[in-house]
Protein backbone atom coordinates (compact mmCIF):
# COMPACT_ATOMS: atom_id res chain seq x y z
CA UNK A 1 0.00 0.00 0.00
CA UNK A 2 2.89 2.35 0.41
CA UNK A 3 4.77 4.19 -2.37
CA UNK A 4 8.31 2.96 -2.93
CA UNK A 5 10.67 5.07 -1.79
CA UNK A 6 13.60 4.45 -4.47
CA UNK A 7 10.58 4.95 -6.98
CA UNK A 8 9.25 8.28 -5.61
CA UNK A 9 13.58 9.09 -4.75
CA UNK A 10 13.83 9.26 -8.55
CA UNK A 11 10.85 10.98 -9.45
CA UNK A 12 11.83 13.88 -6.98
CA UNK A 13 15.32 13.92 -8.33
CA UNK A 14 13.58 14.86 -11.89
CA UNK A 15 10.94 17.56 -10.65
CA UNK A 16 13.79 18.87 -8.73
CA UNK A 17 16.03 19.45 -12.11
CA UNK A 18 13.55 21.25 -13.63
CA UNK A 19 12.80 23.70 -10.46
CA UNK A 20 16.48 24.18 -9.83
CA UNK A 21 16.76 27.32 -11.98
CA UNK A 22 13.44 29.17 -11.03
CA UNK A 23 13.39 31.70 -8.49
CA UNK A 24 13.28 30.92 -5.14
CA UNK A 25 11.89 33.73 -3.64
CA UNK A 26 12.97 33.93 -0.28
CA UNK A 27 15.57 31.18 1.48
CA UNK A 28 13.19 27.70 2.52
CA UNK A 29 10.34 29.41 -0.32
CA UNK A 30 10.31 25.93 -1.72
CA UNK A 31 8.15 24.75 1.38
CA UNK A 32 4.65 23.83 0.68
CA UNK A 33 2.72 25.18 3.76
CA UNK A 34 -1.00 24.36 2.32
CA UNK A 35 -2.16 21.88 0.47
CA UNK A 36 -3.06 24.00 -2.41
CA UNK A 37 0.84 24.89 -2.85
CA UNK A 38 1.69 21.69 -3.91
CA UNK A 39 -1.43 21.40 -6.23
CA UNK A 40 -0.83 24.20 -7.93
CA UNK A 41 3.24 23.31 -7.61
CA UNK A 42 2.02 19.61 -9.76
CA UNK A 43 -0.04 21.21 -12.07
CA UNK A 44 2.45 23.58 -13.36
CA UNK A 45 4.63 20.63 -13.78
CA UNK A 46 2.46 18.46 -15.18
CA UNK A 47 0.65 21.16 -17.97
CA UNK A 48 4.52 21.43 -18.88
CA UNK A 49 5.07 17.43 -19.26
CA UNK A 50 1.58 17.69 -21.58
CA UNK A 51 3.76 20.47 -23.81
CA UNK A 52 1.68 23.22 -23.57
CA UNK A 53 4.51 25.61 -22.51
CA UNK A 54 8.44 25.75 -22.75
CA UNK A 55 9.38 25.60 -18.99
CA UNK A 56 11.25 28.72 -19.85
CA UNK A 57 8.35 30.34 -20.14
CA UNK A 58 6.77 29.49 -17.06
CA UNK A 59 9.87 30.55 -15.66
CA UNK A 60 10.19 33.88 -16.96
CA UNK A 61 6.29 33.99 -15.78
CA UNK A 62 6.77 33.54 -12.03
CA UNK A 63 10.03 36.34 -12.46
CA UNK A 64 7.76 38.54 -13.76
CA UNK A 65 4.63 38.11 -11.15
CA UNK A 66 7.53 38.40 -8.83
CA UNK A 67 8.87 41.49 -10.15
CA UNK A 68 5.51 43.29 -10.19
CA UNK A 69 4.84 42.72 -6.28
CA UNK A 70 8.52 43.70 -5.29
CA UNK A 71 7.77 47.17 -7.45
CA UNK A 72 4.27 47.84 -5.89
CA UNK A 73 5.85 48.65 -3.00
CA UNK A 74 3.03 47.01 -0.89
CA UNK A 75 2.89 46.76 2.90
CA UNK A 76 3.67 43.02 3.58
CA UNK A 77 1.36 43.17 7.06
CA UNK A 78 -1.14 43.61 4.73
CA UNK A 79 -0.53 41.68 2.09
CA UNK A 80 1.63 38.92 3.66
CA UNK A 81 4.15 37.27 0.75
CA UNK A 82 3.20 33.88 -0.82
CA UNK A 83 5.62 32.67 -2.99
CA UNK A 84 2.77 30.20 -4.71
CA UNK A 85 0.50 32.87 -5.34
CA UNK A 86 2.78 34.17 -7.54
CA UNK A 87 3.46 30.42 -8.57
CA UNK A 88 -0.27 30.25 -9.31
CA UNK A 89 -0.36 33.61 -11.59
CA UNK A 90 2.40 32.73 -13.69
CA UNK A 91 0.90 29.38 -14.28
CA UNK A 92 -2.34 31.33 -15.19
CA UNK A 93 -0.79 33.32 -17.14
CA UNK A 94 0.87 31.03 -19.41
CA UNK A 95 -2.09 29.16 -19.91
CA UNK A 96 -4.03 32.24 -21.45
CA UNK A 97 -0.70 32.53 -23.06
CA UNK A 98 -1.93 29.66 -24.78
CA UNK A 99 -5.71 30.34 -25.19
CA UNK A 100 -6.26 27.74 -22.67
CA UNK A 101 -7.81 29.76 -20.16
CA UNK A 102 -9.82 32.91 -19.92
CA UNK A 103 -9.71 34.68 -16.21
CA UNK A 104 -13.37 35.09 -16.30
CA UNK A 105 -13.65 30.98 -17.00
CA UNK A 106 -11.59 30.77 -14.00
CA UNK A 107 -13.40 33.17 -11.83
CA UNK A 108 -16.55 31.70 -12.66
CA UNK A 109 -15.47 27.96 -11.78
CA UNK A 110 -13.97 28.95 -8.49
CA UNK A 111 -17.34 30.80 -7.96
CA UNK A 112 -18.88 27.49 -8.16
CA UNK A 113 -16.47 25.47 -6.35
CA UNK A 114 -16.73 27.87 -3.40
CA UNK A 115 -20.57 27.24 -3.51
CA UNK A 116 -20.40 23.87 -3.38
CA UNK A 117 -20.16 22.32 0.22
CA UNK A 118 -16.96 20.01 0.31
CA UNK A 119 -18.09 16.48 0.15
CA UNK A 120 -21.36 17.20 -0.38
CA UNK A 121 -22.49 13.52 0.12
CA UNK A 122 -20.52 13.27 3.39
CA UNK A 123 -21.53 15.93 5.77
CA UNK A 124 -23.69 14.10 8.27
CA UNK A 125 -21.64 14.32 11.22
CA UNK A 126 -20.80 10.70 12.93
CA UNK A 127 -20.52 11.13 16.55
CA UNK A 128 -20.43 7.33 17.37
CA UNK A 129 -17.68 5.06 16.36
CA UNK A 130 -18.30 3.18 12.94
CA UNK A 131 -17.02 0.25 14.13
CA UNK A 132 -16.00 -1.26 17.42
CA UNK A 133 -13.49 -4.54 18.06
CA UNK A 134 -13.90 -5.41 21.85
CA UNK A 135 -10.85 -7.21 23.12
CA UNK A 136 -10.66 -10.16 22.43
CA UNK A 137 -10.48 -12.91 25.29
CA UNK B 1 -5.24 40.42 -10.83
CA UNK B 2 -7.39 41.82 -8.96
CA UNK B 3 -6.43 44.05 -5.82
CA UNK B 4 -8.08 41.87 -3.21
CA UNK B 5 -6.08 40.17 -0.64
CA UNK B 6 -7.43 36.68 -1.05
CA UNK B 7 -8.05 34.43 1.53
CA UNK B 8 -6.57 30.52 1.65
CA UNK B 9 -9.97 29.47 1.25
CA UNK B 10 -10.35 31.51 -2.02
CA UNK B 11 -7.20 30.24 -3.55
CA UNK B 12 -7.46 26.75 -2.79
CA UNK B 13 -11.02 26.99 -4.56
CA UNK B 14 -9.43 28.96 -7.45
CA UNK B 15 -6.79 25.78 -7.69
CA UNK B 16 -9.25 23.28 -7.53
CA UNK B 17 -11.23 25.04 -10.56
CA UNK B 18 -8.20 25.50 -12.50
CA UNK B 19 -7.27 21.89 -11.74
CA UNK B 20 -11.22 20.82 -13.55
CA UNK B 21 -10.70 23.02 -16.04
CA UNK B 22 -7.17 21.31 -17.12
CA UNK B 23 -8.96 17.76 -16.76
CA UNK B 24 -12.05 18.67 -18.86
CA UNK B 25 -9.47 19.83 -21.63
CA UNK B 26 -7.76 16.90 -21.49
CA UNK B 27 -4.29 18.62 -20.27
CA UNK B 28 -3.66 16.71 -17.27
CA UNK B 29 -5.58 14.25 -15.49
CA UNK B 30 -6.10 13.63 -11.80
CA UNK B 31 -3.76 10.57 -11.29
CA UNK B 32 -0.72 12.52 -13.31
CA UNK B 33 -1.22 15.55 -10.78
CA UNK B 34 -1.52 13.06 -7.44
CA UNK B 35 1.70 11.50 -8.70
CA UNK B 36 3.34 14.27 -8.36
CA UNK B 37 1.83 15.39 -5.13
CA UNK B 38 2.92 12.10 -3.78
CA UNK B 39 6.61 13.10 -3.79
CA UNK B 40 6.05 16.05 -1.38
CA UNK B 41 3.11 14.74 0.33
CA UNK B 42 4.99 14.64 3.47
CA UNK B 43 5.97 17.91 3.44
CA UNK B 44 2.83 19.56 4.71
CA UNK B 45 1.59 18.78 8.01
CA UNK B 46 1.92 16.48 9.84
CA UNK B 47 4.21 18.60 11.76
CA UNK B 48 1.40 21.16 13.01
CA UNK B 49 -1.04 18.33 14.33
CA UNK B 50 2.73 16.97 16.21
CA UNK B 51 3.02 20.10 17.93
CA UNK B 52 -0.35 20.14 19.44
CA UNK B 53 -0.32 16.42 20.60
CA UNK B 54 3.33 17.51 22.51
CA UNK B 55 1.21 19.72 24.26
CA UNK B 56 -1.41 17.49 25.47
CA UNK B 57 1.57 15.26 26.81
CA UNK B 58 2.97 17.75 29.23
CA UNK B 59 0.48 20.05 29.53
CA UNK B 60 -2.85 18.32 31.03
CA UNK B 61 -4.64 21.22 31.49
CA UNK B 62 -4.06 21.81 27.61
CA UNK B 63 -5.23 18.01 27.61
CA UNK B 64 -8.41 18.34 28.82
CA UNK B 65 -9.60 21.43 26.58
CA UNK B 66 -8.13 19.45 23.82
CA UNK B 67 -10.60 16.70 24.32
CA UNK B 68 -13.16 18.82 25.26
CA UNK B 69 -12.95 21.03 21.82
CA UNK B 70 -10.39 20.17 19.57
CA UNK B 71 -11.38 23.00 17.20
CA UNK B 72 -11.06 25.30 20.02
CA UNK B 73 -7.72 24.30 21.27
CA UNK B 74 -5.59 24.03 18.04
CA UNK B 75 -6.92 28.01 17.12
CA UNK B 76 -3.92 28.57 20.29
CA UNK B 77 -1.82 27.41 17.15
CA UNK B 78 -3.18 29.38 14.91
CA UNK B 79 -4.44 25.90 13.35
CA UNK B 80 -7.64 25.86 11.62
CA UNK B 81 -10.11 28.47 9.80
CA UNK B 82 -12.12 26.24 7.65
CA UNK B 83 -15.48 26.15 6.78
CA UNK B 84 -16.65 25.92 10.40
CA UNK B 85 -16.02 22.09 10.43
CA UNK B 86 -15.42 20.44 14.09
CA UNK B 87 -12.02 18.53 14.89
CA UNK B 88 -12.73 15.98 17.35
CA UNK B 89 -9.55 14.14 18.99
CA UNK B 90 -10.21 10.98 20.48
CA UNK B 91 -7.25 9.78 23.24
CA UNK B 92 -5.48 6.38 23.43
CA UNK B 93 -4.95 4.41 26.25
CA UNK B 94 -3.75 0.72 27.35
CA UNK B 95 -6.98 -0.30 27.20
CA UNK B 96 -8.76 1.71 24.14
CA UNK B 97 -7.15 2.41 20.50
CA UNK B 98 -8.16 4.77 17.86
CA UNK B 99 -8.34 4.56 14.23
CA UNK B 100 -9.32 7.06 12.04
CA UNK B 101 -11.43 6.88 8.49
CA UNK B 102 -13.80 8.14 6.16
CA UNK B 103 -15.69 5.47 4.72
CA UNK B 104 -16.97 7.92 1.89
CA UNK B 105 -14.76 9.87 0.76
CA UNK B 106 -11.33 11.13 1.84
CA UNK B 107 -12.29 13.67 4.59
CA UNK B 108 -9.02 14.08 6.72
CA UNK B 109 -8.36 16.90 9.26
CA UNK B 110 -5.54 18.59 6.90
CA UNK B 111 -4.88 21.20 8.92
CA UNK B 112 -3.53 19.43 11.90
CA UNK B 113 -2.16 16.08 9.75
CA UNK B 114 -1.46 18.08 6.20
CA UNK B 115 -2.46 15.76 3.22
CA UNK B 116 -4.07 12.40 3.69
CA UNK B 117 -1.61 9.87 2.34
CA UNK B 118 -3.02 8.11 -0.98
CA UNK B 119 -3.56 4.84 1.34
CA UNK B 120 -6.05 6.11 3.14
CA UNK B 121 -7.88 7.43 -0.17
CA UNK B 122 -8.37 3.87 -1.53
CA UNK B 123 -11.31 1.71 -1.05
CA UNK B 124 -9.14 -0.90 -0.17
CA UNK B 125 -8.45 1.16 3.55
CA UNK B 126 -11.38 2.56 3.44
CA UNK B 127 -13.48 -0.81 3.44
CA UNK B 128 -11.43 -2.99 5.45
CA UNK B 129 -10.53 -0.84 8.72
CA UNK B 130 -14.40 -0.95 9.13
CA UNK B 131 -14.43 -4.47 8.78
CA UNK B 132 -11.64 -6.51 10.68
CA UNK B 133 -9.23 -3.04 11.85
CA UNK B 134 -7.09 -5.45 13.89
CA UNK B 135 -6.23 -7.15 11.12
CA UNK B 136 -5.68 -4.33 8.98
CA UNK B 137 -2.80 -2.85 11.24
CA UNK B 138 -1.52 -5.99 11.53
CA UNK B 139 -1.32 -7.21 8.10
CA UNK B 140 -0.82 -4.04 6.28
CA UNK B 141 0.87 -1.60 8.78
CA UNK B 142 2.72 -4.23 11.19
CA UNK B 143 1.15 -3.03 14.37
CA UNK B 144 0.15 -5.47 16.12
CA UNK B 145 -2.16 -4.60 19.44
CA UNK B 146 -3.04 -6.71 22.28
CA UNK B 147 -6.05 -8.93 22.79
CA UNK B 148 -7.05 -7.03 25.41
CA UNK B 149 -7.58 -3.43 24.04
CA UNK B 150 -10.77 -2.10 22.58
CA UNK B 151 -10.38 -0.96 18.66
CA UNK B 152 -13.05 1.98 17.81
CA UNK B 153 -12.81 3.24 14.43
CA UNK B 154 -14.08 6.51 13.89
CA UNK B 155 -15.67 7.40 10.38
CA UNK B 156 -14.79 11.40 9.62
CA UNK B 157 -16.82 12.89 7.51
CA UNK B 158 -16.77 17.00 6.10
CA UNK B 159 -18.79 18.00 9.34
CA UNK B 160 -16.79 16.02 11.98
CA UNK B 161 -13.25 15.05 11.62
CA UNK B 162 -11.29 13.21 13.85
CA UNK B 163 -7.84 12.64 14.82
CA UNK B 164 -5.79 10.38 17.00
CA UNK B 165 -3.84 11.57 20.44
CA UNK B 166 -1.65 8.76 21.05
CA UNK B 167 -0.21 7.55 24.19
CA UNK B 168 3.04 9.18 25.03
CA UNK B 169 5.80 6.69 24.80
CA UNK B 170 7.98 5.38 27.51
CA UNK B 171 11.00 6.21 28.66
CA UNK B 172 10.35 10.09 27.77
CA UNK B 173 9.57 11.98 30.92
CA UNK B 174 13.31 13.82 30.17
CA UNK B 175 12.47 14.88 26.67
CA UNK B 176 11.60 18.62 26.15
CA UNK B 177 8.02 19.84 24.19
CA UNK B 178 10.30 20.17 21.03
CA UNK B 179 11.42 16.87 21.21
CA UNK B 180 8.01 15.09 22.12
CA UNK B 181 6.75 16.35 18.93
CA UNK B 182 9.63 14.70 16.79
CA UNK B 183 8.30 11.34 18.27
CA UNK B 184 4.60 11.97 16.77
CA UNK B 185 4.23 10.70 13.05
CA UNK B 186 1.82 11.02 10.83
CA UNK B 187 0.66 7.20 10.92
CA UNK B 188 0.30 7.85 15.22
CA UNK B 189 -2.38 10.80 15.18
CA UNK B 190 -4.56 8.78 12.42
CA UNK B 191 -4.60 5.59 14.27
CA UNK B 192 -2.12 2.98 12.45
CA UNK B 193 0.74 3.12 14.04
CA UNK B 194 2.42 4.01 17.60
CA UNK B 195 4.43 7.34 18.22
CA UNK B 196 8.15 6.50 17.75
CA UNK B 197 10.04 5.27 20.69
CA UNK B 198 12.57 7.31 21.61
CA UNK B 199 16.41 6.63 20.14
CA UNK B 200 18.51 5.78 23.90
Amino acid sequence: MRPDATELGEARRRVEALVADLPAGRPGEHAFNEPWEIRAFAMAVAAYHNGQYEWSEFQLSLIESIRQWERSGRDPEDEPWSYYEHWLTALETVLAGSGLLSESMLDERTKSVLATPRNANHQHAHREPVAVDPPVH
Amino acid sequence: MSTHVRSQEEIAARVKALESILIEKGIMTTAAVDRLVEIYENEVGPQLGAKVVARAWTDPAFKQRLLADATKACADFGIGGLQGEDMVVVENTADIHNVIVCTLCSCYPWPVLGLPPNWYKEPAYRSRIVKEPRKVLREDFGYELSDSVEVRVWDSSSEMRYWVLPVRPAGTDALSEAELAGLVTRDSMIGVGPAASPVS
